[in-house]
């Protein structure tokens, strides 16, 4: 046990690492679900020029590491005269990253349902906005919601390539405590810890839904 | 429901329309492809209020295409189709006689007129039963909730579904679904039904309580377009029968006249094997 103090010493500062990665998490994945349902009902219903923008941003997004992005991002903005506070600016990269698979996820949900739902809804006099609203989405939603999951599950664990462009959170607060204690393993094994229950909860709820979307269908 | 269709003796033809009234539903020269196949070759059809028509013929004759042209779920590339006097898809300019579509808006409206029952029932799974039947009352017509819920629980009751009315459908039978499918259709009002095979995907045992449903919509005097293979059914409820066959209405008369003493050879022959395998 004695080995694990430096652990137990620095554990509340790592706790507060933690908090803000939940933070940075939680202030990334709004505006990716946003633009990521956007993305998808333009990509599925938009025209051919929208859709072959989308395409093209989806494809650039997929060719870039994530880490090759925020480490192009954090050099561009000042260059651009762009003045966003470094949490922001990074925020903003995992925001724009993760709404292009969460988009995919969500045109898969949307394509899955069968043709027979929207002849139904269409043959009750249904609008397209409003069959959408009311008989696609619902469905759409509820069928990506697992997939869905784990890609916030991802997009937790990518906010520790942030303490490569300096941010503070987790992985750097761990990166702080090591060089003071020189004790790698045992605050490795503690934030690996830390990540992990954030990560399995995050899971636990998408095997909930997962559950509750085969029993609804 | 024993014996054969070719065993009875045949009746007086009579083709004549016997309502003076204007068609509920007119279709005329309606044509349709698939890529290279054409699959409706100037099919003209017209249904008198409250008469029920039933389509018959072999599998990939156009039966179940005519249907969803009828209400737009198809696109078709030429003729006209008017509910009630009132055209649905295309509208013909009066001075250049070019074919314009109608806006989304305009269709969606003019399907209000139509319901449609489909093969695979269609019921919208993460609602349930008085959900699925008050969504489209509430949300298209703007009919105040309380006041849908009871209609749709009045129909719930007149296809024997009254103690269904908080089921999902996941945990419903497929001849309750489908009789469920009918009390959404109905619950729009419409003008006129469209049926395309809607016993085809349920168990025998299941089809009396969907047929029993359809005969009573029958004599409440709506008009219908059925489309399906069950002969003994379009035999008792049909006001006159339509044969297709190759994207063409080959034949087209009165129940005993079409299924006792076809004119035509290929309805004899199509009969012919229905009989031989079936023995209704």
């Amino acid at each position: 046990m004695k080995e694990f103090g430096p652990l137990i010493h620095s554990f509340w500062y790592l706790l507060r690492g933690a908090e803000m990665t939940v933070l940075m998490a939680t202030s990334a994945v709004v505006p990716a679900t946003i633009l990521g349902v956007l993305l998808s009902l333009l990509h599925v219903f938009g025209g051919r020029l929208l859709r072959s923008a989308i395409l093209g941003y989806l494809f650039l997004i997929r060719g870039i590491p994530l880490l090759v992005l925020l480490t192009f991002v954090y050099y561009l903005l000042p260059l651009t005269g762009i003045d966003l506070p470094p949490f922001w600016g990074v925020v903003l990269v995992i925001s724009l990253y993760y709404a292009a698979f969460i988009s995919e996820v969500f045109r898969a949900g949307i394509l899955s349902l069968p043709q027979a739902q929207w002849d139904a809804a269409r043959s009750l006099g249904m609008t397209r906005g409003l069959l959408l609203q009311i008989v696609i989405l619902p469905q759409a939603l509820r069928l990506a919601a697992p997939p869905y999951v784990s890609l916030c599950v991802s997009l937790v664990k990518a906010t520790s390539l942030v303490s490569i462009v300096g941010l503070w959170e987790l992985t750097m607060a761990s990166r702080e405590v090591v060089e003071r204690t020189l004790a790698p393993f045992q605050i490795f094994i503690g934030a690996a810890a830390i990540y992990f229950c954030i990560c399995y909860t995050l899971a636990l709820y998408g095997r909930h839904l997962e559950r509750r979307v085969l029993l609804g269908h | 429901m024993g014996g054969t269709l070719n065993d009875a003796s045949s009746s007086a033809i009579e083709l004549a329309p016997t309502r003076q009234q204007r068609p509920m539903l007119e279709i005329a020269g309606l044509r349709k492809r698939f890529g290279s196949v054409e699959v409706l070759r100037d099919v003209s059809l017209a249904v008198s209020p409250g008469e029920v028509v039933v389509v018959i013929g072999p599998s990939g004759s156009g039966k179940t295409t005519l249907l969803r042209c009828t209400n737009l779920l198809e696109e078709y590339e030429h003729g006209t189709i008017m509910i009630d006097g009132e055209p649905i898809g295309y509208r013909i300019d009066g001075r250049s006689g070019r074919r314009a579509r109608m806006s989304e808006r305009e269709i969606a409206k003019a399907r209000e007129r139509i319901g449609m029952v489909f093969q695979s029932f269609n019921l919208f799974p993460h609602m349930n039963v008085l959900q699925n039947i008050v969504a489209a009352p509430v949300r298209v017509k703007r009919i105040e909730r309380r006041q849908a819920e009871a209609r749709a629980r009045e129909l719930l009751a007149m296809v024997g579904l009254s103690d269904k009315a908080a089921e999902h459908p996941i945990r419903l039978s497929g001849g309750q679904q489908q009789r469920v499918a009918i009390a959404r259709a109905l619950a729009m009002d419409p003008k006129i039904m469209l049926f395309d095979e809607i016993t085809s995907a349920l168990d025998p045992e299941l089809v009396g309580e969907v047929l029993a449903a359809m005969q009573q919509l029958a004599s409440d005097g709506m008009t219908m377009v059925v489309v399906t293979h069950e002969m003994s059914f379009a035999r008792d409820i049909a006001d006159r029968i339509v044969f297709m066959d190759g994207g063409v209405i080959v034949e087209e008369g009165k129940p005993d006249q079409l299924l006792f003493a076809p004119q035509t050879e290929r309805v004899r022959a199509f009969l012919k094997r229905y009989n031989d395998r079936y023995r209704i």
